[in-house]
């Protein structure tokens, strides 16, 4: 969101994508590998053609080594998205989605859009999904109050894009509701 | 195969589609081509005819016929013209289709009827006497309508449209309805500009009425009876794989003329089998072929517009195509009644329609059978190919066939697809390219290659790849073996079959490799060998070859040979050991041959349900051999290790997979492990995976248990399976009890069953309860059991389940109750490898008499005793002797000689020389005590400490033996001789 410089003290995307790369993704892998221990736990082992659930960075890793296909999960394709979509445009609430579906689709986009079946119709897919749902949450907006504001099904990315905003506006609103009661 | 006589060509019309009619007398046919022209060729005249031609039509001719008095013509420009026949001469219009393209021209039998399809939606048939009496058939089809055929009654029309719907009409004179609709044989092609429009997909009626041949979307020509309506049988020739463009029946029925991949195969009925075939015009298809109703000429058209026509088609020594045969007569030429029918006799109602079947035809032909003077034809019918044998059996065998092969489909096959790797194969035209590839490309490295032989088998083993390709002008059969490993192409090497024997089957077979093959290091690859070969030629033999290409057994086929696969240390191979059984039974029995030695480990007959087929075979992780059929089941043979005790245990039924509940789709095996079923998933109607590659896709192994209890039937599940990988790890683990990895699994084992008594100790079953706890493989799991039982308050069921742990502490654990099994049918098995009696050639076993031993002497070691030399001798040697064998028997023996030659006093040295010197005399026993001094040649003195009585013949041989036993030690240690 177009937000004044002041206002975009938060996670960056980057850092989210950080985060995200802890979750697991399906890989076929095209290397054998015993189960090998991680800071953030053992997996493998990497048995050809059977397919093994790692890490997002540990798949991301292998994949930029050629050594392995990643198996993109099942969200990630034109039907899934196509319905999500349309459900999207046709519904006031948002439709469900993986929490950190955005950062995990761009980092499987970019280093294994080979792997992807249609990649191009999924970006954009994925592009009109987001314009969607930044709408909806801008109008959330306006019904933020000083206790609450319920967007269920909202996403990590998008969370983060109206976290300052939303922070600073609800700081001020409770500010000025607090005020009449304490007279 | 190719048939000597050729066929002469003309070019008779321009590029596209083309069509082919013969008049009714065959003295005549009749072209039509997009040129707008039809072509008059007299059959009777060679190449340099110059023929006559009908100008009318304005647009292309697609279709023309010939009827009785005149012959007709239809084409884009929606008119069907009259012509005189055998002249261009026009003689008026038939009808006209109002603007849509006429698509295919059918006379009835009677040649007084003519069915039009076109465009339109509906089918015209038109008298031709009286133009204006016009039959509309309406309401069959929702797409246009390609093709039509009659019935040789007249009473049947089909007509073949294009979205894949063949649809049968009852005609008879008050009118006409729709009899049945037969849906997904012929393929759907709805763009009527498209090639594939061209091709024929006209149901070919055969002259006995009882069927008719239609190319279906697999490309298999299909058989389809008329009584049923449902497919019998279906041709197809795994040398010839493409689809069917063209299709015509010889007017007796007994060949099948198709056109397939440029080639055009003449196929006998009866067999099914190809017998002949000719080239066509290279890069271009045939559209219609036709046999000539009067003579041996068979004549097709082609996109090239190309008229060709191979006269003499059928060779003379073979039965006519023409004439009525008995052979031919026996599948039935009249439409009024069946007769026996050797091929077609599964079809009861054929002969209820029939009327009597004891009629007189019926004696007739149990004439024609009983009696030796059927025609000619018919007895060469009957020694030729393969013809008594399809009398008795019904069910078509199932050809040989390569697991994970797929056949050729637009220039591209697998020759191999499993959980090594993938062979690809691109045609070329002129050569193949092979491309291997690897699931696992750090162990091996995919490489690719050009193929001048076309291979067409191929196994990818745990060490190697192996190609066979078949006989072809200038070079035999021959099989190429290309180890991984190597850089170059120095490992490989060929083997070739003596001219005319093809190959059948390969596998390749090899231990597993621990480490990289890539790795050049000495313990990397190939120190481990390069695995073993199996080749099944025609000639009916398993050859085995090492992986370097020696000659190790040809071993006999009992049958015919029908796949096999190749696990670590021994070959699956599935053979037919007789023919196939009437009810549908492919008979097939799948043995297991030992690389090492070719023991037969298991021979078992394959579950295969009646009227399904074998689809794949293969080993499991483990190695235990596992097979898929056509019903869709996985069975995985166990206890394979031990011999004559092997099952099938159903591990699968992927009917009842969640995920194809209603959803058409198939399983095309790759590969099974404990709990997944590797496989590539076949959407609708496909047989085969396509290109580009599909991704392997785990299917979750479960067995087909029927309870459908939410709680427990998973968990039940999960236990049995487990239990079947359970054992067969242990049983490959041979004599040993367990393995850490075993253990483990054992743990989990109990945890699931330790669940399952929880929830049978909540609802009060006590006797499941038991059987459970006995279940259990660890004392520690009992202990935690009968904690559970207290938990719920079932006070009598926990003393019990003590009582078990208590007699369970006592008696022998579970694996080695188990290994005690094992070795108890080595006991059972032993009679079985007893030589019979009377050929036993082996010395009698030894008779061990315990009362009978030689007693220790009493040894009196005084100085005064010693006045033999031996003795002496030995007495010194024996405390000497005795020590150095008590400390260390190997190391300390130089030294002792040293000391011994070092501390020799006189006698020692002459003792020394004395033994050298006569050799065999005075050679004291080891043990000196017993005081025996042998010397041959001279009655023996026995000196004998010993107040028992003594079976004295018995004692002198064997301490005859142990003389001899001495002296061949002496001979062969000369330095242990020169202790003494």
């Amino acid at each position: 969101m177009a937000l004044p410089q002041s206002l975009r003290t938060s996670v960056t995307p980057l850092e989210l994508e950080l985060i995200a790369s802890e979750q697991l993704v399906e890989i076929v892998p095209l290397i054998t590998m015993e189960k090998t221990a991680f800071i953030s736990g053992a997996y493998g082992p990497l048995r050809p053609p059977a397919k093994c659930r790692i890490p997002l960075w540990m798949a991301t890793n292998l994949k930029l080594k050629k050594k392995c296909h990643i198996v993109p999960p099942e969200w990630l394709s034109v039907d899934f998205l196509q319905e999500r979509l349309t459900r999207e445009t046709s519904r006031p609430e948002f439709s469900k989605l993986p929490f950190r579906f955005a950062e995990i689709a761009k980092v499987i986009l970019d280093v294994a859009s080979d792997d992807v079946q249609n990649a191009d119709k999924i970006k954009s897919l994925l592009k009109d999904l987001r314009e969607a749902r930044q709408a909806k949450s801008r109008d959330g907006l306006q019904k933020l109050d000083h206790s609450e504001l319920s967007l269920p099904n909202l996403c990590s990315m998008e969370i983060n894009e109206i976290r300052p905003f939303f922070i600073q506006s609800m700081g001020i609103l409770t500010q000025l509701v607090r005020e009449p009661s304490a007279e | 195969m190719a048939s000597t006589s050729k066929a002469i060509s003309n070019s008779a019309h321009q590029q596209g589609q083309t069509c082919i009619a013969f008049s009714r007398d065959g003295k005549i046919a009749y072209t039509g081509g997009l040129d707008t022209l039809v072509r008059i060729w007299h059959t009777d005249q060679g190449e340099d005819q110059e023929p006559e031609a009908a100008y009318e039509a304005d647009e292309g001719i697609t279709a023309v016929a010939a009827a009785e008095g005149c012959w007709l013509s239809g084409g884009h420009d929606s008119d069907v013209r009259k012509y005189i026949p055998g002249k261009a001469q026009f003689n008026g219009l038939v009808m006209s289709a109002a603007g849509a393209s006429i698509r295919c021209l059918a006379v009835d039998p009677s040649g007084k009827r003519v069915a039009v399809a076109s465009d339109e939606l509906s089918v015209k048939i038109v008298d031709l006497d009286e133009i204006t009496n016009v039959v509309v058939l309406e309401g069959g089809h929702r797409k246009r309508i390609r093709k039509t055929t009659w019935h040789p009654s007249g009473t049947i029309l089909t007509t073949s449209s294009s979205d894949g719907t063949i649809v049968a009409w009852n005609i008879s004179d008050t009118g006409a309805k729709v009899e049945n609709v037969i849906d997904g044989v012929i393929p759907e092609v709805v763009d009527p500009e498209s090639p594939e429009f061209m091709h024929d997909c006209s149901a070919v009626w055969h002259p006995s009425g009882q069927y008719f041949f239609a190319a279906s979307r697999t490309h298999e020509i299909v058989a389809i009876s008329r009584s049923t309506w449902t497919k019998t049988s279906s041709l197809s020739d795994p040398n010839t794989v493409g689809v069917t463009t063209a299709l015509a029946l010889s007017a007796n029925g007994v060949y099948l003329a198709s056109a397939c991949n440029q080639e055009i195969l003449v196929w006998s009925v009866q067999t099914k089998r190809v017998l002949w075939k000719h080239p066509g015009t290279p890069n271009a298809f045939t559209i219609q072929i036709a046999f000539s109703p009067t003579e041996n000429l068979l004549a097709w058209t082609d996109t090239e517009g190309v008229l060709s026509r191979w006269r003499d088609a059928i060779p003379a020594e073979s039965p006519d195509p023409v004439r009525q045969t008995a052979a031919s007569s026996a599948q039935g030429t009249t439409t009024k009644r069946k007769p026996t029918p050797p091929l077609w006799g599964e079809e009861p109602e054929a002969d209820a329609e029939g009327g009597d079947p004891y009629g007189d035809d019926w004696i007739i032909d149990d004439l024609g059978d009983g009696m030796k003077d059927e025609p000619e034809g018919a007895k060469e019918m009957r020694s030729g190919d393969g013809f008594v044998k399809e009398m008795v059996s019904i069910t078509k065998a199932q050809p040989a066939f390569q697991p994970g092969s797929t056949p050729m489909e637009n220039k591209k096959r697998y020759l191999a697809y499993n959980m090594v790797g993938v062979i690809e194969v691109t045609d070329q035209d002129t050569h193949h390219i092979v491309n291997v590839e690897f699931h696992d490309r750090s162990t091996r490295k995919g490489y690719h290659f050009t193929d001048h032989f076309k291979y067409d088998l191929g196994s990818l083993g745990e060490r190697g790849a192996l190609f066979a390709c078949p006989p072809e002008l200038d070079h035999p059969a021959q099989i190429i073996y290309k180890p991984y490993g190597t850089w170059s192409t120095q490992g490989d090497w060929t083997y070739a079959l003596p001219k005319g024997q093809r190959v059948l089957g390969i596998a390749a077979g090899g231990e597993r490799p621990m480490r990289s093959l890539r790795d050049p290091s000495s313990s990397g690859g190939d120190i481990q060998g390069q695995g073993n070969i199996v080749i099944a030629t025609s000639s009916g033999d398993l050859t085995f070859l090492s992986g370097s290409g020696m000659e190790r057994i040809v071993l006999g086929v009992e049958g015919e040979y029908v796949t096999m696969a190749s696990a670590e240390e021994y070959v699956l191979v599935v053979h037919r050991p007789g023919a196939t059984t009437i009810d549908g039974s492919q008979s097939l029995v799948a043995t297991l041959i030992s690389f090492e030695d070719f023991q037969v480990l298991q021979e078992k007959p394959l579950p295969i349900p009646k009227g399904h087929t074998l689809r794949w075979i293969g080993t499991t992780d483990e190695g235990a051999p596992a097979i898929y059929d056509s019903a869709g089941y996985i069975h995985l043979m166990i206890h394979h290790r031990r011999p004559n005790r092997a099952a099938w245990v159903r591990l699968m039924d992927t009917n009842l997979l969640e995920r194809k509940q209603g959803k058409d789709e198939s399983y095309w095996p790759v590969g099974l492990s404990q709990d997944t079923f590797m496989c590539l998933i076949l959407k609708g109607r496909q047989e085969y995976p396509g290109f580009p590659r599909p991704l392997i896709q785990e299917l979750p192994v479960r067995l087909p248990f029927r309870n459908q209890d939410p709680v427990d039937s998973p968990i039940e599940e999960r236990i049995a399976r487990e239990r079947i990988h359970v054992n067969l790890a242990r049983d490959a683990l041979g004599d040993e009890l367990t393995s850490p990895d075993i253990d483990k699994r054992e743990v989990e084992l109990d945890k699931q069953l330790i669940k399952l008594i929880q929830v049978a100790c909540k609802t009060d079953k006590a006797p499941r309860v038991i059987e459970l706890v006995k279940r259990l493989h660890f004392p520690n799991s009992i202990a935690a059991a009968s904690q559970l039982a207290g938990f719920y308050r079932l006070i009598g069921l926990q003393e019990k389940i003590e009582a078990i742990k208590l007699w369970r502490e006592q008696n022998a654990t579970p694996a080695e109750e188990a290994r005690e099994a094992r070795q108890g049918f080595a006991y059972d098995d032993a009679p079985l490898a007893r030589p019979k009696p009377f050929q036993n050639f082996n010395p009698p076993p030894k008779v061990d008499r315990p009362g009978l031993t030689r007693s220790a002497g009493i040894v009196e070691q005084t100085e005064f005793t010693a006045s033999s030399v031996a003795i002496r001798a030995g007495r010194s040697l024996a405390p000497q002797a005795s020590a150095s064998r008590s400390t260390s028997p190997e190391g300390k023996r130089k030294r002792d000689d040293n000391d011994d030659d070092l501390s020799s006093n006189t006698f020692d040295v002459e003792v020394k020389r004395r033994a050298v010197g006569e050799s065999d005399a005075a050679v004291p026993s080891p043990k000196p005590s017993t005081c025996i001094a042998i010397q041959p040649g001279r009655a023996y003195i026995l000196i004998i400490y010993c107040r028992q009585p003594i079976f004295s013949e018995d004692w002198a041989r064997s301490q005859e033996k142990s003389f001899c036993k001495k002296t061949r030690a002496q001979q062969t240690y000369p330095e242990e001789r020169e202790l003494f």
